[in-house]
């Protein structure tokens, strides 16, 4: 590693006023906001400036002498220059045509390019605006309208097509952030989140429920209502239905895009009052056969 | 979107300038924020140049205006190039 006086090019024993020279020398002619297409002066300039930064301070600079701190001791962080942003968008406002503006005038083919880019940039579409939703199983899949706020105090009506996916996009065209002159706005995009509902469950199409039943609509049968996203429906129990019993509801379970819905699948789950009913107890213990019966005979065991 | 805006006080803080220092650059347009308290990386950069050309450099108040206005020239052919370039 060259020494800090090497790469200002003076002598050990320059002066503070010889060095400062030389630096300002080397950096008017180095520094990269100077350079904007040289790779090369970056670097060198970064030498040139930890060399100052140790040579230019007098404390820094005896100690370095003294041998208690090497070159790169002083070294700074990592700087992240002006040329780095100044073609980002940030830097936009600084930006000048001055330098070719003439160029612009002819009807030559390098006149009529640079319009042409500088009519897109006047006319750039607006940058897309991404929003979080949040909307209950039910309305997923019934659909609903939703009403957001826009962080500047507007609203965005959303609709929700029915058998929305969790964590499916939305895209409100024209929506976002407005474009600059003729450019057009840019699209709100609305990543949703469809909240569980304790009833229901999902899986592809088909939406499963699961329905408490009397011990006697079990072994009777019967008319009850099952909780279907879009409102309760009758549904027939059949005699002698079990725990875990599955009753198909065609067409209740999420629309499909494109036309058609999946199934509701209802599972039966009895369940005895409680605390027990004393007739029924009197009724199972005098139930001979019931008592015979095992139903997990036959079952793996 | 663009990267996030720092208030007037961060912005101090982190180009190392004094307040007044600061309404001499807005008021020349050298700083040019979007917001009168959002200020861009682009913006901080820009100030720790113009720091580096009067401190380091011993660039005087006119020379700073030339150099901006050079550099802003600059990097308009820059970008003006870089499209001729995409373009097909």
């Amino acid at each position: 590693m060259k020494s800090p006086y090497e790469t200002l090019g003076v002598a050990s024993t320059a002066s503070a006023g010889d060095i400062q020279k030389a630096y300002r020398k080397l950096a008017k002619a180095l520094h990269p906001d100077l350079n904007p297409g040289d790779k090369g002066a970056e670097e060198t300039f970064k030498e040139a400036s930890a060399a100052y930064a140790l040579l230019g301070d007098p404390e820094k600079r005896r100690r370095f002498d003294a041998g208690e701190i090497d070159a790169s001791g002083a070294e700074r962080p990592q700087q992240r220059y002006y040329r780095d942003y100044a073609t980002q968008e940030d830097a936009r406002p600084y930006e000048s045509e001055a330098g070719y503006a003439d160029f612009m005038e002819g009807d030559d083919a390098l006149a009529a390019l640079l319009r042409r880019a500088r009519q897109a940039r006047a006319n750039r579409r607006g940058e897309d605006v991404r929003y979080r939703l949040a909307v209950p199983f039910v309305e997923s899949i019934a659909g609903a309208e939703k009403r957001l706020t826009m962080p500047d105090g507007g609203v965005l009506d959303v609709k929700i097509p029915p058998g929305l996916v969790d964590g499916q996009t939305l895209r409100l065209k024209g929506k976002g952030a407005p474009g600059a002159g003729a450019g057009a706005p840019g699209d709100a995009l609305i990543e949703v989140e469809v909240l569980p509902d304790p009833r229901f469950r999902r899986e592809g199409d088909d939406i499963h429920v699961e329905v408490p039943v009397s011990l006697s609509e079990a072994v009777l049968g019967g008319w009850i209502d099952a909780p279907t996203p879009t409102g309760p429906v009758s549904v027939a129990i059949p005699k002698g239905s079990n725990s875990g019993s599955r009753l198909r509801l065609k067409g209740k379970g999420a629309p499909i895009r494109g036309g058609g819905a999946g199934d509701e699948y209802v599972t039966l789950k009895v369940v005895l009052p409680k605390p027990a009913d004393p007739e029924l107890v009197a009724f199972v213990e005098g139930w001979a056969r019931g008592k015979a019966y095992n139903p997990r005979t036959g079952a793996a065991s | 979107m663009t990267s996030g805006t720092m208030t007037r006080q961060e912005f101090l803080l982190r180009c190392g300038a004094r307040g007044e220092t600061l309404e001499l650059w807005l008021a020349q347009s050298w700083i040019a924020p979007r917001e009168p308290d959002g200020f861009s990386e682009a913006d901080l950069a820009r100030a720790r140049l113009i720091g580096e050309l009067t401190r380091d450099l011993g660039v005087n108040e006119a020379g700073i205006d030339v150099i901006l206005h050079l550099i802003d020239q600059v990097h308009g052919l820059r970008r003006a190039l870089g499209e001729l370039r995409a373009a097909p």
